[in-house]
């Protein structure tokens, strides 16, 4: 205690400084907490958190019994699961591809070009995607009338939105990943390119045996950073694109999108606190478990 | 030796193929939008969304600026950016020199404290509750801003730029009786100019392009930013495009070029400095990969 206070005078202004940063965390990160107990009561605003009745597990009862857990729970893995496997494939296809163009002008203007659209808000890639598949409107129609096959309604065809998803993400993402992946690839020892190309070995080798397996360590954090995430639906971007298009529900209603819906258009409270709680809880013990992985392959990249 | 340097030219030819083909696929969507707005609204009703409209008219930009809604949109987008990432920067650089130094004991207790609220949160309900019934933020301008002040994982960032600077810079400065403050500002702020660059532009982007907290706790018109003013149009439109034809033709719906000038207003800004800035999101990508 007299340690502690003797710590604080010598580095008062330390202290002083960090505090309304700390500030911040406290009021939005943990005075929410208690809220938590939201997700075993009958919430009504009046009572608040703590006067509102008990109700004990019946609100996880209510969403686990309907069909609902499942499937929100199953879209949001396979989503992101695809936006992990295609996102990671085809950013490190990229990086490989961009750093054996030779001409840096083009580099540099392909890597411009490709990192364009993570600029773009949520609601902007929405009405790209509309732009796109408008039934009435949209390019991918008219190139479908072009090639003489009948239009889709796209809007009200659910089986095609988890691959229009994943091709979202990919135009969104790559050119990020891409800057991510080939800031390994530049950092890769050139006198590594020189011994295999005495040895004999074309391009295509030196790929194959020298970038792809340095490139291995980067892509595990990066997938396991992500699979960590895998609970967290993305929100933004299918709401802006899907939003209360009930059609669609099926294949792209996630976690997050269903809770949303439950408190603002339905007005419920309860229920949704506690579908909330299984996904924080669920998502931690991702974390948790990818850290473990993490710290297994490669201590320096563990998280904690 | 013929043969090899052939195939060579060949996989450069392709390589350059496979990005023109990627890179017209990342911005075609752009150039639609913009060839969509300037359309007339009859090409558009007669043949779609086309690259080559057969009409122009500067009609949708007449539209959407008559009303005072967008001005006062860009107004809200731009108040809510300038105050969030001044404030937001400040506090994050601030905290992260307080964890960067050495001889602060309990900067470790302070990274922990932070990197908690990475990794678990009470969930969405629990901190609407809180914000709405405790803090009273709904509809304030506030609810814009202080939600997502300031961001762990640039504070991290920015620590780990202040822990590579030189210890003995700041040691022979305090030396000579310089305090925290006259350090912070004098000294690791204007030897981290590009780390803090960076960190800027990352939250003057995540607060120029949200509008999640829009979309929980603005009710009143005057206070939505321009992305949601964006988003209340779209949702309209597709809620109207699964109803069927039952609106089809109707002079009352704000028309389709003018929701396409309404997505160019809100990312022109980004667009005309994009050039200058992107090098400096490229650097900030690439610290965060090399320090994980």
């Amino acid at each position: 205690m007299k340690g502690m206070f003797k710590e604080l005078r010598s580095n008062g202004w330390y202290y002083l400084m960090a505090l309304p940063g700390l500030l911040y965390f406290l009021v939005f990160c943990y005075l929410p907490l208690p809220g938590i107990l939201i997700a075993f009561k009958d919430y009504n605003f009046k009572d608040g958190i703590f006067g509102s009745p008990w109700a004990g597990l019946q609100n996880f009862a209510f969403y686990f019994h309907g069909d609902y857990a499942w499937r929100t729970t199953f879209n949001t893995l396979f989503i992101n699961a695809n936006y992990i496997v295609f996102g990671t494939v085809i950013a490190v296809g990229f990086a490989i591809l961009l750093n054996e163009i030779r001409k840096s002008f083009f580099r540099r203007t392909y890597q411009s070009l490709m990192f364009l659209p993570y600029f773009f808000s949520a609601v902007v890639v929405g009405n790209f995607v509309y732009l796109m598949f408008s039934s009435k409107y949209g390019l991918v129609n008219q190139l479908r009338d072009l090639l003489r096959l009948a239009p889709v309604d796209w809007y009200s065809a659910p089986g095609y939105w988890v691959a229009i998803l994943v091709g979202v993400y990919v135009w969104k993402n790559t050119g990020y990943a891409v800057i991510l992946y080939l800031a390994t690839i530049v950092g890769i020892d050139d006198e590594l390119y020189e011994a295999a190309a005495l040895d004999g070995a074309n391009r295509w080798q030196s790929i194959r045996h020298i970038t792809l397996p340095l490139l291995v360590p980067t892509i595990t954090i990066v997938t396991l950073l992500a699979v960590g995430k895998i609970f967290y639906g993305d929100f933004q971007t299918i709401y802006s694109i899907v939003g209360d298009n009930g059609l669609l529900y099926e294949t792209t209603d996630v976690i997050d999108t269903y809770v949303f819906r439950a408190v603002k258009n339905v007005g419920d409270i309860s229920m949704p606190a506690a579908v909330g709680l299984y996904q924080s809880v669920c998502g931690f013990l991702f974390v948790l478990g990818c850290n473990w992985a993490v710290k297994k392959i490669n201590n320096d990249n563990a998280l904690f | 030796m013929h043969i090899q340097k052939r195939r060579y030219s060949f996989s450069q030819v392709l390589f350059h193929l496979i990005a023109v083909a990627f890179c017209a696929f990342t911005t075609i969507p752009f150039i639609l939008t913009i060839m969509v707005s300037v359309s007339g609204e009859s090409s558009v009703i007669k043949h779609g969304y086309s690259l080559f409209p057969d009409t122009f008219s500067w009609d949708a930009y007449r539209l959407i600026f008559s009303g005072d809604e967008i001005w006062r949109g860009y107004m809200v987008s731009v108040t809510v950016m300038a105050i969030g990432t001044g404030a937001g920067l400040l506090l994050s650089a601030m905290l992260a020199h307080t964890m960067a130094r050495q001889k602060v004991r309990y900067r470790n207790g302070i990274a922990l404290f932070i990197f908690i609220t990475m990794i678990f949160n009470a969930g969405l309900v629990p901190w609407y509750i809180f914000v709405t019934k405790y803090l009273h933020l709904k509809d304030t301008l506030a609810a814009l801003i202080l939600p997502m002040l300031i961001n762990p994982f640039h504070v991290f960032l920015i620590r780990n730029y202040f822990k590579s600077l030189p210890p003995a810079l700041l040691e022979s400065a305090e030396m000579e009786g310089a305090g925290p403050l006259y350090v912070f500002a004098k000294i690791m702020l204007p030897l981290s100019a590009p780390i803090i660059a960076t960190v800027a532009l990352f939250y003057s982007l995540a607060y120029w392009n949200d509008w999640g907290l829009a979309l929980w706790l603005i009710d009143d018109r005057k206070l939505y930013p321009l992305q949601f003013i964006l988003f209340k149009i779209q949702s309209m439109i597709n809620y109207m495009s699964t109803q069927g034809n039952l609106v089809s033709g109707s002079q009352t719906l704000p028309s389709e070029t003018a929701q396409m000038a309404m997505v160019l207003v809100t990312i022109g800004p980004i667009i005309l400095v994009y050039p200058f800035i992107q090098r400096y999101f490229v650097k900030g990508i690439m610290i965060g990969a090399v320090k994980g």
